[in-house]
This record gives structure tokens, sequence and C-alpha cells, in this order.
């Protein structure tokens, strides 16, 4: 039993300024102070924030970022506040009391994602030191921590929007990349976290392509082909034939299977993925490519041994990485298997990284690498996958909605190319034959036709980062330059981007053009959902008088968002200039 | 089910070509998964000329998972646990280790070679490690006297389905 020190309870419920409850909670706990563990996967994780656990998420945020790991997910009660004697004493005499810091605290851990099998937790130390007890309890801790590993090998297709839900209270550059990322990535396929994910993801990407295709006579080709490379196993990879043959066999088995079908898409998907999810098959499938990738290896030496760190060498490689069950792909391995198994067929890798590096999207590279500077349309079937730190899954781009123009596909191809001009990007706009320029002349045209819209956004090639002012054509422009932000009550339609994050879809009004070119400002207040349904600050159409001069208007100091107004000589016209931050004589 | 299509090659390759010192048994004709194996030990070992039953087990994940291995004769070796069901300390068989592409010819050859260059750096029985390295000559004496105790005549195995269950009635047969 663990009596709570008053002292440090007062401080919390004084300088934080929450409310916490009148009965303080009992603290009951086990040899292990910690008892966070079997609360995970319940309550929001980081989650709770502003709401009416605003007490409990400050005194867990407060408890430091050793709870940043996801099993140290809590519930969002106060009540329920559960952390340890050590931490939350130590919290509570630390930590800062706005609900900035906390927020920011916050921001800086990474979502729950508890995909990752060969990563044991790993705490962020440094906004505090913890004590002895901490080390002791996130050693027990991480001695307990199972990896999540339930649900299947190969999931079914999901609508992309919920990685961005899943990192909507994260670091803001996940938030930023995640956020555009179901505008390149309609869907993604969770893949289990199991160590086997990367060669998981492309196997099943190799046959869902071989689907997608509808070529019986490609199938047949890829099962002679993958036949005729048992020989190759057997000499360069040195293993005995009736040791491969098994998983060989299973590949082959299912190439079949497809190939029999391969009349009826949904069908042979089913099957696809019915393998999948049978170990059996799957690990087999999966244990065949790698012995295909090792084999390639010892027998590309020349090429490839350059790059193998291994104390042990090629072989030392090759024994305790590539052929290995629930060891997970490097770059070599999936360089070596996008060489042996997909560029034979034609097949291009394109793997969009999803990391704390600087920017506004995910960064992807294509393999092989004479992929990478070609147009997409001369490249093959791509199979896309999503790498988040030890992990793979398999992304789908966005389709090209009603409107079947290949330049369209080449928008969103050419998306990820680094050196994509943004400015083209009006260009294969004017091939919809709609008269941008008049669009834009129409007074109060905010949004692209509905029916446009997606398209738009779909195609979309650098929505955050790369905004370019159009001088033509402001209404097409202004999805991609502001950040899905508060949608228009007065607007047209709102561009129906399914997004579920507090921070909205595009702003579609857009007649006053200063709002447009604000930076994305990720406040800390962006993240709570009620201060977002009350923003109406950013509607601009309200801009009368009495609502520039009231608190109500964004420029006003005693606006909670309150952020100045830059001056803008072009408006000058309608817009006087403004004195001070945002306190304005009226100037209508 | 592939794990036993694996194990029958597997046996067959063991049976074709027997490796050096070892034979193979199957207890139960129904159960191809489990293997009684006889190692006499090599002439340049100590434990010469000794014969050690060793059980071994596939699990269903197999090859995907490795084979349990024990030893089901005592044996005095830095290595393998001093009990009825010596456990192997075997790189190559822990799960972290384990390949799916592992035979297991490579495995008993290498469990062969274990009698003749224990590992004393990565024991299992820490005290005949040190008394490996330090005093060899008491522990050849001790593993000389352990295999005209136990490693000579008939090799037992454990005629139970469950070797771990079977090693330890055993254990509690002699103590009575």
């Amino acid at each position: 039993m663990y009596e709570p020190d008053p002292a440090a309870q007062f401080i919390h419920q004084v300088s934080a300024g929450y409310s916490l409850p009148q009965t303080l909670p009992e603290y009951t706990f086990d040899e292990t102070p910690l008892r966070l563990t079997d609360r995970r996967g319940r309550g929001g994780g980081y989650g709770g924030l502003g709401g009416p656990g605003a007490g409990g998420a400050a005194g867990r945020a407060a408890a430091g970022s050793l709870l940043y790991s996801p099993i140290f997910s809590t519930p969002a009660s106060a009540n329920n506040a559960a952390v340890g004697p050590a931490s939350s004493a130590a919290g509570h005499f630390n930590f800062h009391t706005t609900s900035a810091t906390t927020a920011s605290a916050l921001t800086s851990s990474v979502p729950a994602t508890t995909h990752h099998r060969s990563s044991p937790p790993h705490f962020a130390i440094g906004k505090m030191e913890p004590t002895p007890e901490d080390l002791v309890a996130q050693e027990a801790a991480a001695r307990e921590y199972q990896p999540q590993l339930e649900g299947p090998f190969v999931g079914e297709k999901t609508p992309s929007t919920a990685i961005a839900n899943e990192y909507a209270k994260a670091d803001p550059i996940y938030i930023q990349k995640t956020a555009v990322l179901p505008q390149t990535y309609s869907h993604y396929r969770p893949i289990q976290g199991d160590g086997n994910c990367g060669w998981r993801a492309i196997a099943f990407g190799y046959f869902e392509t071989l689907v997608n295709g509808g070529n019986k006579d490609q199938i047949v080709a890829e099962r002679l082909r993958l036949e005729g490379l048992n020989s190759y196993i057997e000499t360069q990879g040195g293993h005995s034939s009736y040791v491969y043959t098994d998983f060989v066999e299973e590949t082959l088995f299912l190439l079949d299977r497809v190939a029999a079908l391969i009349g009826n898409h949904e069908q042979a998907m089913a099957e696809v993925y019915s393998s999948f999810n049978d170990p059996e098959i799957a690990n087999a499938i999966m244990y065949h490519f790698r012995l295909l990738a090792s084999s390639y290896l010892k027998g590309n030496q020349g090429s490839y041994a350059a790059f193998v760190t291994h104390e042990g060498g090629v072989d030392g490689y090759c024994s305790s990485t590539l052929e290995r069950h629930h060891v997970e792909i490097d770059q070599i391995g999936l360089l070596l298997l996008v060489n042996v198994l997909l560029k034979p067929v034609g097949f291009v890798l394109q793997v969009a990284y999803l990391d704390r590096s600087p920017g506004s999207e995910v960064n992807s590279y294509r393999f092989p690498e004479e992929a990478r500077n070609q147009h997409p349309s001369t490249l093959g079937p791509m199979i896309h996958l999503l790498y988040r730190p030890d992990h793979y899954d398999l992304l789908y781009p966005a389709e090209p909605e009603p409107i079947p123009e290949p330049v369209t596909v080449q928008v969103h191809r050419v998306s990820f190319s680094p050196s994509y001009d943004i400015a083209s990007a009006p260009v294969p706009m004017h091939s919809y034959g709609i008269n941008i320029g008049a669009l834009a002349m129409l007074p109060g045209f905010g949004a692209p036709p509905p029916g446009l819209a997606p398209t738009l956004l779909d195609t979309s090639p650098s929505p955050l980062s790369a905004y370019s002012p159009s001088p033509t054509s402001t209404w097409m422009t202004s999805p991609f330059a502001e950040p899905p932000q508060q949608a228009s009550p007065v607007s047209v339609p709102p561009v129906p981007v399914p997004m579920s994050m507090p921070i909205h879809t595009a702003p579609a009004v857009a007649p006053a053009p200063p709002l447009q070119t604000h930076p994305l400002r990720f406040s800390e207040y962006c993240q709570l959902p009620e201060y977002v349904e009350n923003d109406t600050w950013r509607e601009p159409s309200f801009q009368t008088s009495t609502f520039r001069n009231s608190h109500f208007n964004v420029a006003h100091y005693n606006n909670p968002n309150f952020q100045p107004e830059e001056y803008r000589p072009e408006t000058e016209d309608y817009d006087a200039p403004q004195r001070g931050s945002g306190k304005k004589r009226a100037s209508v | 089910m592939s794990s036993s299509k694996r194990i029958t090659k597997e046996l067959t390759d063991c049976t074709t070509t027997p490796p050096p010192n070892i034979s193979i048994t199957l207890p139960s004709d129904s159960n191809i998964s489990l293997w009684h194996i006889t190692l006499s030990a090599p002439a340049e070992s100590v434990y010469y000329p000794g014969k050690f039953g060793i059980i071994v087990q596939f699990p269903l994940e197999y090859p995907f998972k490795p084979p349990q291995i024990t030893f089901a004769t005592r044996i005095y070796h830095p290595n393998i646990t001093n009990e009825t069901n010596g456990s192997i300390c075997l790189s190559l068989l822990k799960t972290d280790n384990w390949k799916p592409s592992t035979k297991i010819v490579t495995v008993l050859e290498a469990i062969r070679q274990l009698l003749v260059e224990p590992q004393p750096d990565d024991p299992l029985e820490t005290r005949i490690a040190e008394q490996y390295k330090n005093e060899r000559k008491e522990f050849e004496k001790e593993a000389r006297a352990y295999v005209s105790k136990y490693a000579k005549g008939q090799v037992k195995f454990n005629v139970v389905d469950g070797a771990g269950a079977a090693g330890e009635g055993q254990q509690a047969g002699r103590a009575s």
C-alpha cells in the first residue's frame, strides 16, 4: 500500500491548476510498483489531454518520458492514474504547469504502435533522470513486455487514414507526414510485426501484383522461373534439395492455385490472402524467398559483399540474418530480394519511409535503383511498402478518381520524386478541360467542384511543404497550401478527404488570400477537439469590423489562438494596416 | 503436415548416409517426431567408449523452431546439464540462432564434436567448466567415472512420450 506524498499532491494540485478529485486516488502496489502494463491497450495512451481526465493526463505526462513506451499506456481517468510512487513523486516536482508544456512533452513521443517484435520497448530518457526504482520497474516491464502479435499475419486492406489517426497525438513531423499520407496512399494493409514483416509484405505484394496483372502466362512463367532457381539455391546457396523443396513447393503450389483462379480476381485474391494467413504456407514461402535472397548474395558476392558489415562476412550474414526466421529484412536483404524476385518479372518496389526526418511527407525510394530516375509510366507494376522503424506494411496508392486521365496518374506517381517541381502542378489541371482562370475569378468561389476536389487532393504532389502561390489560380492551390484545418461553416461543400484527425480537412473558402499562406502551425490547441470545434476564427468571411474588433478574431490579442496578422500591401485596399499586435482601429 | 514431411526427409538423410558413431531409432512407428539416437563417443574424446542416449523431439513448428535435444544418459560435461535429461548448450539449437535450413545431420555432428571439444567458455555447468579449464586431470577422471557408471552397456531411453516428465520420474526413482 502506497500513501501518496501529501506535499506532492498539494503541489500538483495547486501549481498545475487542475482539479483533482476530492478523494485522492489510493495507490496500491504490488512488488512491482508499475502496474501500468496490465492496463495497456485501454484508455487513450497519451490521450485525454484537456478532457475530463486532464488532471490525470498531466500527471502522467509529468511522470516523465519513461512513460512514452507503448507498454505504459494508461487509462485517461485521473482516478486511474496508476503512476508508480517514485515516478509520480518525481514527476510532481519536476513538471511545468502549463498545458502547453504538457502538450509539447506529449508530442515528442511516438504513438503506441505495437507492431515491433524485434525492438524491445525503449525509454526516452532526457527530460528527467529516472530514479533507480524507475529503472528497476522499467526493466521488469521490459522483461514482461510481450509484443502484440494479435490479428492476422496479413490484414485486410484498410483506409490509410487509420495510420494518421494512430499518429494524431504524436510528434508534429509524424502528424504532418501521416496527415498527407492518405492523399497519396488511400489504403494500407497491416502486416503482423513478428520479425518477418518485410519479407511477408514483399511476398504478399508479389503475389498480389501477379493477381492484379491477371496474366496467366506471366504466372506460369514465374512458376517456371522460380522452379528453375532451385538449382541456384543448391549450387550458390549450398542448401540440400530436400531442405528447400518443402519451402519452394508452397510457393509453386500457390502460384498454381492463383493461375487456376486467374479469371476471378476476387477468388484469386482470397486464395492469396488465406494462404498468407496460414502459418505453414506463409512461413514456407517467406523462407523460400529468404533462401533466394541469401543464395543470390552468395552468387553475387562481387556486387554485394562490400555492403555486408557482418563480422562473419557473407556466410555469417546469411546464416545470422537472411536465413533465420523472425529476423527482419534489412536494406541489403531488401535489395537482394528485389533483384532476385521482383526485378526479373518487372515489378518495382517503392518504400515510403515514415520517420522523424524533416519534411512534410514521407520519403520514398524505389527499388531497383534504375527505376528511380525513370518515369513511373515507363515502369512495371509497383509494390508499395510503408516503413516505420522496424516495421513494414503494404500501401496502396490512391486510385485516380472518376476522370481516367493518364495525366493524373503521372502526377500522383511523380509525387515522390524529390526533384518534382510543384509549379508544374497546374498544367495537368488544365487537362480537365476546366478554365481555371475563369473559375478563380468567380467571387466567393472557394473550392473546386465536389467531383473534382478529391481528384485534385489525391493527386496532390506536396500539399504542405512545396506550396508556391500561383498567381492565376488561387483556389486551386488553397487546398494544398493550407494544412487540413477547420472546415468552413458557410462554404461550399468541404473537400471530402476522409480524415478524422482533430485537424480537419482543407478550408474550402479562401476569398482572403492572407490566411491561405499561413504556414502550418501546430499549436497545442489544434489537437484538442473541443478547441477545434469552436474554432471559427479562421473563417475569413466574418471580416466585418465588429468581428475584427472582437476577441473572436484571431488577430485580437484576447483570442486564445492569437496570431498577429501580417501586413500585406496587396490587401490594403480593403484592410487597413494594423497597428500593434492585432489591436486595430476600425478600418471600414 | 509439412513438419512431418521435413522430418521424414531428415530421417532418410540420416539413415542413408549415417554420420559416424551415430545410430537412429524411432521409439514409435506412429510418431516420427521423436527420435532416439545412440551416440558412441569418438575415440579421441574422454568419453570413449561410452554410449550415450540422445532424445530428439521435433516441435510442431519444425523446421521453423529448433528440435529439442536432450541427453538421456548422464554425462559429465561443461555444456550439458548434469542430470538425467541433460540439456545441451549448443548455439546452433538456440531459438535465436536456429535456421530452418539447418539439417539434423549437422546438429548431430555438432553434438558429437562437443564431446571431443567441450566449450568451457559457454557453459551450462560452470563448476565442471572451471574444472575442465583448470584441473583437466580431475575433470577427465570424473568424466570417465560417469562413463563407467552410466554410459556402459545398453543405452536406455525413457520410454514415456514426454521426455521431460520421463526424466524427472527416473531421477526420482534413482533417489529413493
